[in-house]
């Protein structure tokens, strides 16, 4: 979720393009069933972290596009701060061993 | 804010759920359009029902899915439906039809925030901590020097009057209160005006009334009302008001009529004309406060104990030796002083224990009925577990069932509540001796929690174990069952038996107490008096409700007596002051006259003024010396007095008691500390039930005291029918005194079996049998199904048994017996529990011992009938098994 958050907060996307830009960003390491991030989407949207709108795409295809909210934003950096305090601890753990 | 925000997010899902669910689908769709290989998007059913349970209401989806579903299974088992509703609207609609009872008259509060209310009385510092009211000048001093502590401190004195609207005149209760009385309780009347601090004063005399709220709407809750004229004690009265809807009287009964005390002089005939409310010896008044909101009880009291002091220095003669305290009001009792809460604790628990083991009955009933039709649904279950059914979905889908049946029955149980209710109050009238101005009973809030708690209750805790048991992990090899399985899951028979025995032994001990009461109900009824009965008539009147004063009330009592004498068919009529049988007695201590030690010598003896022939109207000889004479009935008379048999012998024994002395020790009235030569020897006849023991009399004639309250007894002749007769004195008191309240007409037979105590034996005979008739009919349905759900489980044994020869009686005789012990294992618990509660209800009954053989014998013989009955039908279906059927069937 926190993946998806990140990939929103340049600009909005719709689904396809979140699931590629994840696939870009993590080089094909983090590759899972795409289809999982609709789950986690509509769980974004009843948190009220991310917007959705039907538009035209630049190919005309009806997609939706979601877009992140002021608390999207919040949550995000609230996650990022968690997992970077976790990661060090780890990072010294891993050093005094 | 967050949460709400999202919840009303999560609403918007389940209000557009179709659009979502589009909207999801189509936007996969698009998804996997795009891929190069769309099976690496997944399962998209999954995916999208994973998606689902992000927005939150899949529990509310299974929740009508269950709903549905139990309703389309209920509906196909009727039987068990029916059985299973009537069980527990029972158990449920005796629980809220009593707690409707208890709560109107035990637990709800009678006004607003009573933990502010406090009643002040005066209590004696000599040890025997006597108790009196407050007079009407001590009052205002009190009210003058706790104004820092009470918001509002009113005074109230309640008596019995006689009130006529015109349509002829009853006993009821009246309050006079000082004019600030509805304060206390923060109400305001309905209709009209509240009194004015003028009328409250003594001798103002303005004689206007306030009708309680319940008087106004039996009579129609006409407006009109205000302005007519009511008579109390015959004295005229202007209605101008209607009391406070939800206010029914500081205590139960209430009052049904409130008067300015300044008005009350007028109508109590035993108050002289310079007004008592102005002396401050009379200490008559119930006086309670409103605790100001700053102000704690201990303040108060402190406040009211310094006023009591000062009083006692200011006014020695009449307030020495008394101090002033505080109580919380008591609920049931109209005179001033402490009443006690353990009184209403106890009866609430009493009263509550005897549906709460119907509804106990009950719930075994249908844990017994779940978990056969468990078993019954055991293939179903089994192939829904093979499904991928868990067993807590499982568990909950039979749980479902269980609650809408509990829910259901809950609200036939409150229909059935309704009437119960009624009932349980009709028993109570006859007993009270003034018209009840009960407070509403309502289905209060408190009685609709009850009725959703008890039903929730009764279905999760008696429904979640027998679902628990049917759907565990046998449920899976039930599929597959192989012959010699069954060994295995007989431990549900047992938790079965288990439930039966539970049953039988509860309903035992519901029907036995109920039998005790039945043999004290027919042992009170043929009681030996100690006089003849049939053909024997009561009348009740009291002169003074009709605004007789003294003089005029004896002329009256004479004369009455000697127009009933003139009747055709009366062979004898007396007049007295008690009634033997009745709640009310009074007593007084009597000794031999001139002796030293006479309070020592005192013997307590039943009190009754009498008219001549009181001996004959009971149908009884004089044992020795004479009746009154004529002379001997009026005032200012030799004082003379005629003592029973009984007295005679305690005070002179071995000796005759004609033409001694006695005295009156100590007592009230004109006759205390007086002697009275002794005239006549009466036969000693009982006075009351409950005492087995004969009681003392002594009668003196009507002059030597005046009691406003009277009855006359009559005795008839032998040709006379007893109704017939009791019209003819009603006529002739009426003609006599169309205004003259006739408090109580009846044969001494009716009035016997309609006394307090009678009373008391036949309420708990019907109440008890009545539970226990239902605790028996429920633990009969529940031998019943456990016994048919053996039998349904041992098809294929009882088949294999017959084709290898065994005879049906044997098999008919196998299943009756293992009825039979359950049975008797929950007889012989039930057995010790009845003892136990006959023990305990002992003071209750009347004549019969906890061990009596209506408990030790009848009870079982019932109960071990039923149960065979119960169990002989299964039984007989168990030897009627067809072989071949039955081997197939697996």
């Amino acid at each position: 979720m926190m993946l998806v958050l990140r990939v929103l907060v340049r600009q909005p996307l719709h689904g396809y393009a979140i699931a590629q830009r994840i696939r870009q960003l993590s080089a094909d390491e983090l590759s899972v069933e795409e289809g999982s991030l609709y789950p986690a989407l509509q769980k974004l949207l009843v948190k009220g972290w991310v917007k959705a709108t039907w538009r035209e795409s630049d190919s005309g295809r009806q997609v939706r596009e979601y877009r992140l909210t002021a608390s999207g934003k919040q949550q995000l950096e609230a996650e990022i701060g968690e997992y970077r305090r976790m990661t060090g601890a780890i990072d010294v753990l891993l050093k005094e061993a | 804010m967050a949460i709400i925000r999202e919840f009303i997010r999560r609403l918007g899902y389940l209000v557009r759920r179709q659009q979502m669910e589009d909207e999801l689908l189509r936007e996969m769709e698009a998804h996997r359009a795009l891929m190069e290989d769309p099976r690496a998007f997944g399962n998209t059913l999954r995916l999208r029902e994973e998606a689902r349970d992000a927005w939150g209401w899949n529990w509310l989806d299974d929740l009508v899915h269950d709903t549905r579903f139990a309703w389309r299974t209920l509906r196909h088992s009727p039987g068990f439906v029916v059985t299973a509703m009537v069980t527990l609207a029972l158990g449920i609609g005796v629980n809220i039809g009593m707690f409707t009872v208890v709560n109107g008259l035990l637990l709800r509060p009678l006004y607003e925030r009573p933990d502010q209310v406090v009643s002040i009385y005066g209590r004696s510092t000599a040890p025997d901590e006597g108790i009196r009211g407050i007079s009407y000048p001590n009052y205002l001093d009190l009210e003058a020097g706790t104004t820092s502590v009470f918001s509002n401190l009113a005074a109230s004195s309640t008596v019995l009057v006689g009130l006529d609207a015109g349509e002829g005149a009853r006993r009821t209760l009246a309050s006079g209160v000082t004019a600030n009385y509805f304060d206390v309780f923060e109400q305001s009347p309905t209709l009209g005006r509240p009194f004015t601090t003028e009328e409250e004063k003594p001798g103002a005399d303005n004689r206007v009334a306030m009708v309680s709220h319940s008087y106004w709407t039996q009579r129609g809750a006409d407006p009109g009302l205000i302005g007519r004229t009511l008579r109390i004690n015959g004295v005229p009265f202007t209605v101008i008001a209607v009391a406070p809807r939800d206010f029914a009287g500081a205590s139960i009964p209430g009052p049904d009529v409130w008067l300015p005390l300044g008005a009350q002089t007028a109508f109590e005939a035993s108050t002289s004309a310079d007004g008592t409310l102005n002396s401050r010896e009379a200490h008559t008044l119930s006086v309670v406060g409103r605790l100001r909101s700053d102000a704690s009880i201990e303040s108060a009291a402190a406040a009211v104990a310094t006023v009591g002091r000062r009083l006692a220095q200011a006014f020695p003669t009449y307030n020495a030796g008394y101090t002033l305290q505080l109580t919380p009001p008591s609920r049931f009792l109209f005179m001033p002083g402490p009443g006690s809460s353990a009184f209403t604790a106890i009866l609430t628990v009493l009263l509550m224990a005897m549906p709460a083991i119907v509804l106990l009955v009950a719930c075994l009933n249908l844990a017994d009925l779940l978990l056969a039709r468990g078993h019954v649904r055991r293939q179903e279950l089994a192939i829904r577990a093979s499904l991928g059914g868990g067993r807590w979905r499982l568990t909950r889908q039979l749980l479902t069932e269980a609650l809408l049946l509990a829910l259901a029955a809950g609200v036939v149980g409150l229909l059935l509540s309704r009437w119960a209710t009624g009932a349980l109050l009709t028993s109570l009238r006859p007993v009270i001796p003034v018209a009840l101005s009960l407070p509403e009973l309502d289905f209060d809030w408190r009685v609709l929690v009850g009725a959703v708690g008890f039903s929730l209750l009764a279905s999760v805790v008696f429904g979640i174990w027998p679902a628990w048991l049917s759907t565990g992990r046998a449920a899976v090899t039930d599929l597959k069952r192989q012959a010699g399985e069954e060994g295995r899951r007989l431990g549900s028979v047992r938790v079965g038996n288990a439930l039966v025995i539970g049953q039988v032994s509860l309903s035992v001990l519901l029907l036995a107490v109920g039998g005790l009461f039945l043999a004290s109900a027919i042992s009170a009824a043929a009681a030996d008096p100690g006089f003849r009965l049939d053909r024997g008539l009561v009348v009740e009147l009291d002169s003074s409700l009709a605004g007789y004063d003294e003089t005029r009330a004896r002329e009256a009592n004479l004369a009455l007596v000697d127009r009933m004498r003139a009747v055709p068919g009366v062979e004898a009529v007396t007049i007295s002051s008690s009634l033997p049988f009745t709640s009310f007695g009074d007593s007084r201590n009597v000794a031999p006259a001139g002796v030293a030690d006479a309070q020592a010598k005192a013997i307590d003896a039943v009190f009754n003024v009498v008219g001549r022939d009181y001996a004959r109207a009971l149908g009884l000889p004089m044992l020795d010396g004479r009746d009154f004479t004529a002379a001997e009935l009026a005032p200012g008379a030799e004082p003379v007095a005629i003592v029973d048999d009984l007295l005679a012998r305690r005070l002179w024994p071995g000796d005759s008691a004609l033409g001694r002395f006695i005295q009156f020790v100590d007592g009230e009235g004109p006759e205390a500390g007086r002697t009275m030569r002794v005239v006549g020897i009466a036969p000693t006849v009982r006075h009351s039930l409950s005492n087995p023991q004969p009681f003392p009399h002594v009668y003196v004639p009507l002059g030597q005291r005046y009691e406003s309250a009277m009855t006359l007894q009559l005795r008839i002749a032998g040709n006379q029918s007893e109704p017939t007769m009791l019209t003819t004195v009603s006529r002739v008191i009426r003609e006599f005194d169309e205004r003259l309240p006739i408090v109580r007409l009846e044969t001494w037979r009716d009035h016997l079996d309609t006394g307090l105590d009678s009373w008391v034996y036949r309420a708990g005979a019907t109440v008890f049998s009545a539970f226990g008739g239902i605790a028996l009919l429920l633990a009969v349905i529940g031998v019943y199904g456990v016994k048919s759900y053996v039998v349904s489980r041992r098809t294929r044994e009882f088949g294999i048994r017959i084709a290898t020869g065994a005879h049906p009686r044997a098999l008919l005789w196998q299943v009756m017996k293992e009825g039979g012990r359950i049975t008797a294992i929950g007889l012989g618990i039930g057995l010790l529990l009845a003892v136990a509660a006959g023990r305990l209800l002992q003071g209750f009954l009347y004549g019969v011992e906890a061990l009596a053989p209506v408990v030790l014998v009848l009870t079982p013989l019932i109960l071990l009938a039923s149960s065979l009955l119960a169990s002989y039908i299964p039984a007989l279906r168990a030897t009627r098994v067809d072989p071949t059927v039955a081997l197939r069937s697996e």
